[in-house]
């Protein structure tokens, strides 16, 4: 072993003989599948970040939408619970490299202990994103009027959250009272939102909240059932054996990325 | 094994640390937690009160993802290790990432966007009515 470290410094180029990239072959390969999810979400974010734009007018403000807060309902109270989902998966994100460098020093223990925050905080992540989910879709208390297949919804006083129930707007217009009136008494009411009927703006919004959202919490899902994996084998004494934990580093990996993700994700779904 | 013949550095000779390094790492790891955090707080707080400040759209769109691209780099360079790769390995990922990521915006600001915007969405969207209305 020690001639292979005089190695890796001696020799700087490829040559034929060493990797002039000095890692191993599962956590590179490891990097590429992270470089092409990644790629994957960026055109997520991108086409979002397109729609948005094109329909500027009817897109819903995150703000009136995302504004639940559990054991406090009817408050507006805007990013607080998105805020706290960041922060467990921040803090997830630290006991994971937590647990790695556990594994640098070949410490069981300390490995298990940090492995085991996080797949607590994993799994509070997904039941706090399952949470969301219901409050999208079981929707407001008000709803919005759904006639002749259109979404007509009722106007809101931004600076107050009051929602004046006589009057509707159709993509982002307003509406008079009389026209208004017909459609409420011939239409019917609508709440929450599907993939095809949305009561809170534009029904891209409601698809680009699904897929993005359902796509990354399903990534964090997989990154649990990862670590559950990898926590077993190390409970076994897998690395022991193996006589060392480059496993944690490279799950490490996977679940840093998830977090890396939901940075962007907060940002351009609920900031922006 | 010959030392010429090992296509890979072993995982022993290369990550592992003892117990004096790990203090220090673990100082760096919870500086960029707290980083993070402060951040992170930073970020809800501007959210809530950009109304009542009179923030412009402009402002917010690069402050936040400044802010994000800030966290993004912390997250790569120190949680995923990347900052204590090789140069290879760094370009390798960073490199043909940020290439398409770029290309990936170009074409959409300027390919498709344009074309959608002038052309394509606009006309139909008036015939076919299978957009939702709405906004608040």
């Amino acid at each position: 072993m020690a001639g292979a470290t005089a190695n890796l410094e001696k020799i700087e180029g490829w040559d034929g003989q060493t990797s002039p990239m000095r890692a191993s072959y599962g956590k590179l390969f490891m990097w590429f599948f992270l470089v092409s999810d990644a790629l994957t979400f960026s055109g997520f974010l991108c086409a979002y970040g397109f729609f948005r734009h094109r329909f500027a007018g009817e897109w819903p403000d995150p703000q009136e939408v995302f504004h639940h807060f559990p054991f406090l309902h009817g408050k507006h109270l805007p990013l607080m619970y998105v805020g706290l989902m960041t922060f467990i998966l921040i803090m997830s994100s630290v006991t994971m490299v937590l647990a790695v460098e556990a594994g640098h020093r070949k410490n069981r223990r300390q490995v298990l202990i940090w492995m085991f925050a996080t797949i607590i905080g994993g799994f509070m992540f997904v039941g706090s994103q399952a949470w969301e989910w219901y409050n999208f879709i079981k929707g407001t208390d008000t709803g919005a009027v759904l006639y002749e297949n259109k979404m007509y919804l009722y106007k809101v006083d931004h600076a107050t959250h009051a929602i004046d129930t006589t009057t509707l707007r159709f993509k982002g217009a307003e509406l008079s009272k009389e026209e208004s009136a017909r459609i409420i008494a011939s239409g019917e009411k609508f709440y929450g939102a599907n993939l095809k009927h949305n009561e809170y703006g534009h029904i891209a919004f409601a698809d680009f909240f699904f897929f993005i959202t359902g796509f990354h919490g399903f990534h964090v899902f997989s990154g649990v059932m990862i670590n559950i994996v990898i926590f077993i084998m190390a409970l076994q004494g897998y690395m022991d054996r193996v006589g060392h934990y480059e496993m944690v580093e490279k799950v490490g990996l996977y679940w840093h990325f998830v977090d890396l993700v939901w940075v962007f994700v907060f940002t351009f779904f609920y900031l922006l | 094994m010959s030392e010429f013949h090992d296509p890979f550095p072993s995982y022993e000779t290369m990550s592992q640390h003892d117990e004096a390094h790990g203090k220090k790492a673990r100082r760096t790891l919870w500086n960029v937690f707290w980083l993070l955090l402060v951040v992170t707080i930073v970020e809800v707080v501007v959210g809530l009160y950009a109304v009542d400040w009179n923030l412009s759209k402009t402002f917010l769109k690069i402050f936040f993802i400044g802010f994000t691209l800030v966290k993004a780099f912390y997250i790569v360079y120190t949680f995923m290790h990347l900052g204590h790769e090789s140069k290879w390995t760094k370009w390798v990922i960073i490199g043909p990432f940020t290439g398409f990521i770029l290309y990936l915006i170009f074409m959409m600001v300027i390919g498709e966007g344009n074309y959608s915007m002038t052309k394509r969405l606009d006309e139909p969207a008036a015939k076919v009515e299978h957009v939702d209305g709405g906004g608040h």
